[in-house]
């Protein structure tokens, strides 16, 4: 079993009343996703994605071909035993509260009831919900509502997690949990399968992609084989004297290639975790006692900062250029927080403006895989110096070499946590807490076997 | 085990939550209590209590067959609809264990709820005694003939199709049959003559008897009432009721067929009852033989002036059981409907969509309730068609549940006996063969159903 899940030419007409083929939804796809892989499946509106993991999970048939889960059929139960699914949207029971919604769930698996509840508060705990986990499902915020559904998703300690566009409408700090959870997972030893057209997303957590159009796989590979530009080297460096650019600005043009030299970038997604955590530092003397950990307070300031959530949710592709700014995670020390924020400032209208633009263009080239190859060939052949400006405002998808978030080793299947939280969470760091829950979460036999053990001391010893 | 466990207390909290059972519930609980504080019936204590046991069964067992249906079809159509399904039946379920999950969910609701019902009537049931100023007759009918569980046993009748092959002959030789029956088929003028035959046995002339036997009469209380249950009809003097006077004899069959002097005691007595309506002598059990083998006869007084007919054959009713048991067996009879129909509704939901399955179901609903005014005016109809109409709509009709035949109610009103036999084999037949029969359809549909197939 060399793959966790395999498609042979698995194909899904939809036809109509008379029998008659209207859809070609999925067409001869041949899917291979490794074990321990985070593999995304991108694609535009109607491509197939996620008619795909419906097939994978029995819940549609294939027309043709054939697909095989984890060894075996993916509606068979003993498979799904070791499966988590989050669909395209969270299909909650309104009138169940996030406490019983889980333990539902946990009921379905068998699970027994100590380790059921153990599992349902870490997991509530881990996604933010302790604090309102009596409130009837139903009336939750759409982000709250995905964030029961991923903990649904994970209450099995699934081997494979599928995962259908799961950070649409989570707010972007719970978009960042969601890609460290799947990180934090994958470097657990798990599978994710993941279906996505928040392309941002898929970039920073994926080792794989695919990206299918029309029902077709159009491109298949990893993801920093597809995305590395071989022809340009990125040099990040402390901020060094105007002296020092220009000598580097000579050795450039001795090696004959043209050379840009500003400040880097913040990601916007970094900036914007940033600006919530202090906000939510001072919140939190009147904001009362919500919770202690971290994933679960944020709730509180989340409604504070409505506004700075409006921009930056409205414009989730805008995310992807500014990861080739981002800082570099070794930097020691910078000009500071005012600094950072002072550049973000100035530099963000000119920045968003042209982005508008290539948003269209970038999606009609990721949808049309010849083009995007040429175009880095020629490229390579040619080693035109292009203007990595204008470069990177034109295309959204390119990466450089020394961007951290994907220099994670397959080999080894340890993975850098993407770097921001290490230097830029001042005093407050996200990955931290989480851990402490995956552990109790992940673990195997023995270690829930532990826990166990902890929790009926207190209670019956005679078990 | 676990994962129908699981939907069927999510199936229950859905019930409640969504207030669909709540609603019947609220209903239920103010007007049962109202209903039996109000009711008068015909102003006897007895029927005070038919009254309100009548309506208040019915009502409740109406309202959770509507609860049943609705909840049956909309536990499994909305998860369908509102796509929870996508991520119950990923998690290891099979499809038939959430479909089983499903209807323990619904019949154990039921069975909570059924019995919650029919405490509160049984309990207003048993007070109502004492909460009227009822006279002491009044309540001695009460226990006689409502607190009570009677067998009602027929007469063994002789057979009559000899005796009207017979006369079929002797009117086919001497050539009146023609003149008597014009069109008629052989076997409309048999079952005429059968009728006619029968009518014959139950008129009495003048100063002529009619003699009934009874076999296998045991009341459970030698000191107890027997009762015989009769309703007169008279020839040719209108519509009108009019006093009848009848010498009624009840005793072992030897004495009065041959006059052999018995052990037992012999009821010999004058009555005057009114036609058209029902009316019950009581005598004590103490005139029934050790063999069971009871004979009861009528002498048409000569006073009436009158050829008597009684409408049927009159019963002998007495005590077998409690009237407790009795209402334990109506309740098992709701229950049994209650199950059939939630077997009908995860079937209608397996394949259609909420509004179309509530149709059906409803159909099917009223239908079984006045099943044998439908199997009559469909047989009426069919007639020109017989072939087709008894190969294709006929067997439909069958197939759907009688349950006016055993209509609980009817029991309890007129206290009839509702034996375990009896209710085993509708038993038998509603839940273990036609609740069956639509369960196992529902589960082929549903586990070859795409699920996550949008049907417009």
């Amino acid at each position: 079993m060399e793959y966790a899940v395999e498609t042979f030419s698995l194909t899904k007409i939809f036809s109509d009343w008379w029998g008659r083929d209207r859809v070609r939804a999925v067409d001869g796809l041949n899917l291979k996703v490794r074990y321990n892989e985070v593999f995304g499946l991108l694609g535009p509106n109607g491509s197939g994605k996620t008619t795909t993991l419906k097939m994978l999970l029995g819940l549609l048939y294939p027309t043709k071909g054939r697909a095989v889960v984890l060894g075996g059929d993916g509606a068979d139960p003993k498979i799904n035993a070791r499966i988590g699914f989050l669909p395209e949207e969270s299909y909650l029971y309104r009138y169940l509260n996030a406490r019983e919604t889980l333990d539902f769930y946990g009921r379905l698996f068998g699970l027994a009831a100590k380790v059921r509840k153990m599992r349902i508060e870490a997991l509530l705990d881990m996604v933010g919900l302790k604090a309102v986990a009596n409130r009837p499902v139903g009336t939750y915020s759409k982000g709250m509502a995905r964030r029961i559904g991923l903990a649904q998703a994970l209450i099995n300690d699934p081997d494979l997690l599928v995962l259908d566009e799961p950070t649409t409408g989570l707010d972007p700090i719970g978009t960042r949990q969601i890609k460290d959870l799947i990180l934090e997972l994958a470097k657990r030893g798990k599978t994710v399968l993941l279906c996505s057209h928040l392309l941002a997303d898929a970039e920073d957590v994926c080792d794989r992609i695919a990206i299918l159009y029309g029902g077709k796989i159009q491109t298949e590979g990893k993801v920093k084989e597809l995305l590395q530009q071989t022809h340009k080297t990125q040099i990040t460096a402390d901020a060094i004297s105007d002296t020092a650019v220009e000598k580097i600005k000579q050795i450039i043009q001795q090696e004959q290639a043209k050379c840009d030299i500003s400040s880097p970038m913040d990601k916007l997604e970094a900036f914007f975790i940033k600006t919530v955590s202090s906000a939510e530092h001072q919140a939190q003397p009147t904001g009362g006692a919500v919770s202690t950990t971290h994933i679960s307070s944020f709730l509180v300031p989340e409604l504070s900062t409505g506004d700075i959530l409006d921009k930056l949710v409205s414009t989730p592709v805008s995310s992807a250029p500014a990861s080739s700014y981002r800082l570099p995670p070794r930097l020691p020390t910078r000009g500071g927080a005012a600094g950072k924020t002072g550049a973000g400032e100035t530099s963000e209208p000119a920045d968003r403006r042209p982005v508008e633009k290539p948003d269209e263009e970038m999606l009609s080239k990721l949808t049309k895989p010849p083009l995007l190859l040429s175009q880095e060939s020629t490229g390579a052949q040619t080693k035109t110096v292009v203007n990595p400006v204008r470069y990177e405002k034109t295309s959204n998808g390119v990466k450089d070499e020394s961007h951290p978030s994907e220099g994670r080793d397959e080999q080894s299947g340890t993975k850098p946590v993407v770097p921001q939280e290490q230097d830029n969470s001042s005093g407050c760091s996200p990955a931290q807490p989480e851990k402490d829950i995956l552990d109790q979460l992940t673990k195997d036999e023995n270690a829930d076997s532990e826990q166990i053990d902890k929790s009926e001391a207190g209670d019956s010893r005679d078990v | 085990m676990y994962s129908i466990w699981a939907v069927a207390t999510n199936t229950i909290k859905q019930a409640l939550r969504m207030k669909i059972a709540v609603v019947f519930i609220i209903l239920l609980v103010v007007m049962l209590p109202v209903m039996g504080l109000t009711t008068t019936g015909d102003g006897t204590l007895k029927g005070r209590l038919q009254t309100f046991v009548s309506y208040g069964l019915s009502l409740t067992s109406f309202l959770l067959c509507l609860l049943t249906i609705i909840v049956s079809i909309y536990s499994l159509t909305s998860d369908i609809d509102q796509r929870q399904i996508y991520t119950v039946l990923t998690k290891p379920i099979r499809r038939y264990q959430l479909l089983l999950g499903k209807l323990l969910g619904v019949t154990l609701l039921n069975v909570v709820l059924l019995i919650l019902f029919l405490a509160i009537i049984y309990t207003l049931t048993i007070y109502t005694p004492q909460i009227t100023c009822a006279n002491e007759a009044q309540r001695v009918q009460a226990d006689n003939e409502f607190f009570t569980a009677r067998v009602d046993l027929r007469p063994t009748r002789a057979d009559v199709t000899g005796e009207v092959l017979t006369s079929y002959k002797k009117l086919h030789a001497s050539g009146q049959l023609n003149e008597m029956f014009k069109g008629m088929s052989r076997k409309e003028i048999i079952a005429q003559l059968t009728y006619q035959k029968k009518l014959q046995m139950r008129a009495a002339a003048v100063g002529r008897d009619l003699l009934w036997e009874f076999h296998n009469v045991r009341p459970i209380d030698p000191n107890g009432s027997l009762f015989i249950r009769f309703k007169y009809d008279v020839s040719g003097l209108g519509l009108s009721a009019v006093p009848i006077h009848g010498r009624w004899f009840v005793g072992d069959w030897q004495y009065i067929r041959y006059g052999v002097q018995g052990e037992t005691p012999i009821y010999d007595h004058v009555w005057s009852h009114s036609t058209r309506t029902f009316h019950e002598i009581g005598f004590s059990a103490a005139v029934v033989p050790k063999d069971g083998h009871l004979a009861v006869g009528f002498l048409n007084v000569p006073m009436n002036n009158t050829v008597v007919i009684f409408s049927e054959d009159p019963k002998v009713l007495y005590k077998a059981d409690t009237f407790t048991a009795n209402f334990i067996r109506a309740a098992l009879l709701i229950l049994f409907r209650l199950v059939f129909l939630a077997c009908l509704g995860i079937l209608a939901a397996t394949f259609l969509s909420f509004p179309v399955a509530i149709l059906l179901s409803i159909v099917v609903f009223f239908t079984a309730s006045f099943s044998s005014f439908f199997i009559e005016s469909f047989d009426f109809l069919g007639k020109d068609l017989s072939n087709i109409y008894r190969y294709t709509v006929r067997p439909i009709i069958l197939l759907m549940p009688q349950f006016e035949k055993f209509n609980p109610t009817k029991f309890l009103v007129t206290a009839q006996y509702l034996s375990w036999f009896s209710l085993s084999k509708v038993g038998i037949w509603l839940v273990c063969i036609k609740a069956v029969l639509l369960l196992l359809l529902g589960l082929l549909i549903f586990s070859f159903r795409e699920i996550a197939k949008i049907i417009i």
